[in-house]
């Protein structure tokens, strides 16, 4: 009842607030009250887990300063200490005016307990706007409200050794027969096709490869709908089984940061979120010409779509933070176009917002691919936030082991579908 | 007279001195009582909370939802939680074997040799570093084609094939070689400090009745080392119990949940999991156990040094 009433008066307090500013800052679309609107400038706290994207966050003082709004930057590198960090603020009275947090099951839990502020304002007029594409406000959606505005977003994909390529004559492949031919031609070469961890991202083969094999039941498991035992999600299982067996990927012990096993071509290909760019770049592998992209292409020619996964990492007020307006206002400012740009431009990395500019050549030409007039790909969400978190822990234990013995994989799935059955059977 | 008078009062005020006045004591309670607080705020209350969080469903926001015994029902029936005991028992025995066993080794070869404290003084230098530190140090040594694989393929001997962090038990094995690279050193201290408090009659009197090597250690140096011995090995069933910081930072747990401990568990039923009422179950689990072995094995060892 609290927390119902906390969300209205939050709501009614947020829009109220919001229509004023939108009076105040002259029209033109400017929710913000803007340099000369706002009384003082005012320094935002602001706590994330992305420690190293502290240069970043800097660049973006300099553009928002112009809006009267800075960032006090605080970044945790440890992201579980983060998360304890966020939890007990809101047990005190120094809750956090802006932090970033995880989508999915994990930000349903703020909203439920009525921790975070509404943003469904900032989303009606960034969708009115075009900044932000279609799909993406499902993340950020509980109950038909909408609840912090996207930090950034990640395609899935996959990165390739452009030297290895053209050295055994390999042409990015077109279809999921093209890969595997590509993988047994650099297995009989005595190269190492794939990369693949055994911790954090050990989920990612089987996102990519169930998204291409069944849309229909990847979604399903989020929901329940479908069962972990279903055909398509075993036909997956041995497949990858399969590939582990024929020596595709790189022993998932070797502990070498993927992006210098890539750039040395201890293995030719790497799955993984758009935000490698950026890793690729810090040691120095030059985007185009040492390494390439290209989207996983569907398991089953059948699919009629392509598929490709989507990451999105939410930017959020805290519910009563000293500064909660001015926060809501710096994420309104965050989904236009030109914080979008400055953002895009100082991570290296694709931004939410269509119009803003990809500086990466390969990365501009994925996100037209994907999103562009014409696309034919259907979003996914990536598996670790559209799975309810007790899924995903079980499936770091199941996949991590998977990846490390190629065990019989009936028993592991026959595993998740108990916990997910037990956890859609409390909801 | 007077001075007779004078010794009885000296005499009487003695008692007195042992046994101060209520006031004096209600004064020395006095002092006590920061110190009492500062304990029972930062240890028992928290201590409690957790007992009382076990039994509730809590994910670190709102309010705990009182669950009854249903978190230890789940907990039990938890395969990885299982895992976890084995391979704390495992970590209890080898942290026995190798730490403490190589200290002594360490501690008897060095000791009566002129500057036994530089032989000594490399095998303690690692207990200088954090344990997350050696943990980072010994997955370079040990992940797949890590420097120990590599070493051994350059060599032709056998064993360049394993997984050494991969494969369960051998990944914990491997954990506890390198927890003893860390340790040893401070037990060897510590069992130096005890070999040199040893008196030297009885052993010169045992060398005259011609006891040497094996049997000299065996029948003399090992019982009188006992008190020593007593605080080395709590420590050490203590400390394996609790063991975290290497496995943290040599495999998380893993692969999957293989190379858990206890502590691990704990930590990642907590706040990765996010299932605080799971984690407080597994705490209050481990101190249980942590406690309980503590008095047992101190107990023993207390009452054996009364008898001899």
């Amino acid at each position: 009842m609290f927390v119902k009433k906390t969300l209205c008066l939050t709501a009614a307090a947020t829009t109220a607030a919001l229509t004023l500013a939108a009076c105040s800052g002259g029209g033109g679309g400017e929710t913000t009250a803007g340099g000369g609107g706002r009384a003082e400038d005012v320094m935002l706290g602001f706590y994330t887990d992305k420690a190293a994207w502290e240069p970043s966050f800097d660049t973006m003082n300099e553009a928002s300063a112009a809006e009267g709004l800075t960032l006090d930057f605080t970044g945790y590198s440890d992201p579980t200490a983060f998360d304890s960090f966020v939890k007990q603020a809101f047990r005190t009275d120094q809750v956090p005016d802006l932090f970033t947090w995880h989508t999915g099951s994990q930000l349903a839990e703020l909203v439920e307990q009525g921790l975070v502020a509404e943003t469904t304002d900032l989303w009606a007029e960034a969708e009115a706007n075009g900044d932000v594409p279609e799909g993406l406000i499902d993340n950020y959606t509980y109950d038909g409200k909408q609840y912090c505005v996207p930090l950034n977003v990640a395609y899935w994909t996959m990165y390739y050794n452009k030297a290895t390529f053209e050295e055994y004559g390999l042409e990015v492949p077109e279809t999921w027969d093209d890969l595997m031919t590509i993988a047994d031609t650099l297995v009989e070469n005595g190269e190492v096709p794939f990369h693949q961890m055994n911790i954090i991202f050990e989920f990612v083969w089987f996102q990519a490869m169930l998204a291409g094999n069944a849309p229909e039941t990847y979604r399903g498991l989020q929901t329940g709908e479908a069962s972990y035992t279903d055909p398509e999600v075993v036909e997956v299982m041995e497949q990858w089984g399969e590939m582990i067996d024929k020596g595709y990927f790189i022993d998932p012990g070797v502990s070498t940061d993927p992006q210098t096993l890539l750039s040395t071509g201890d293995v030719a290909m790497a799955y993984f979120g758009t935000f490698f760019t950026g890793q690729l770049d810090g040691i120095g592998a030059e985007s185009g010409t040492d390494y390439g992209i290209f989207p996983v292409p569907n398991m089953n020619p059948d699919v009629e779509q392509r598929q490709m996964i989507l990451e999105t990492g939410p930017l959020c007020v805290g519910t009563g933070s000293a500064n909660e307006q001015a926060a809501l206002d710096y994420s309104a400012w965050w989904l236009t176009e030109e914080a979008q740009n400055e953002w895009s431009s100082s991570r290296g990395d694709v931004s939410f917002n269509p119009k803003a500019d990809v500086a990466d050549p390969e990365l501009a030409a994925l996100v037209e691919e994907v999103t562009g007039e014409g696309s034919d790909f259907e979003i996914q969400q990536r598996y670790l936030e559209a799975n309810p978190l007790p899924v995903y822990t079980l499936s770091t234990e199941i996949f991590g082991d998977f990846v490390t013995n190629a065990p019989d994989p009936l028993p592991g799935l026959e595993r998740l579908q108990a916990e997910a059955e037990a956890y859609w059977a409390e909801q | 007279m007077t001075t007779l008078t004078a010794q009885r009062t000296v005499t009487d005020e003695r008692p007195r001195l042992n046994k101060p006045p209520d006031k004096f004591r209600w004064s020395a309670r006095g002092f006590a009582l920061p110190s009492l607080a500062i304990v029972a705020v930062m240890l028992y209350l928290p201590f409690l909370w957790t007992a009382y969080l076990s039994f509730t469903e809590f994910n670190g926001l709102g309010d705990p939802e009182w669950v009854g015994l249903e978190k230890y029902r789940e907990m039990f029936a938890d395969a990885g939680f299982l895992t976890s005991v084995q391979n704390t028992l495992i970590w209890v025995v080898g942290t026995l074997v190798l730490p403490v066993g190589l200290g002594l080794l360490i501690a008897v070869l060095a000791h009566e040799i002129k500057g036994s404290f530089w032989y000594r003084l490399p095998f303690l230098l690692p207990y200088a570093i954090s344990g997350v530190a050696v943990g980072v140090i010994w997955t370079f040594i040990l992940q797949t084609d890590g420097a120990l694989s590599e070493a051994l393929r350059f060599l032709h001997l056998p064993g360049a094939e394993l997984r050494w962090l991969l494969d369960a038990p051998l990944n914990t094995l491997v954990m506890i070689v390198a927890a003893t690279w860390q340790g040893a050193g401070v037990n060897a201290l510590l069992f130096g400090i005890g070999l040199q408090s040893i008196p030297k009659e009885p052993m010169e009197a045992a060398r005259l009745d011609g006891a040497s090597g094996w049997t000299l250690f065996r029948t003399m140096t090992w019982p009188m080392l006992a008190p020593l011995t007593t605080v080395v090995v709590g420590l050490a069933i203590v400390g394996s119990l609790k063991t975290f910081d290497i496995i943290w930072a040599m495999t998380k747990g893993g692969p999957g949940r293989v190379s858990e401990t206890l502590a691990l568990t704990m930590y990642k039923e907590t706040f990765v999991n996010n299932d605080y009422g799971l984690g407080a179950a597994v705490a209050l689990f481990l101190t249980v156990v942590t406690v309980a072995a503590s008095i047992i094995y101190l107990r023993r060892q207390l009452s054996d040094s009364k008898e001899l």
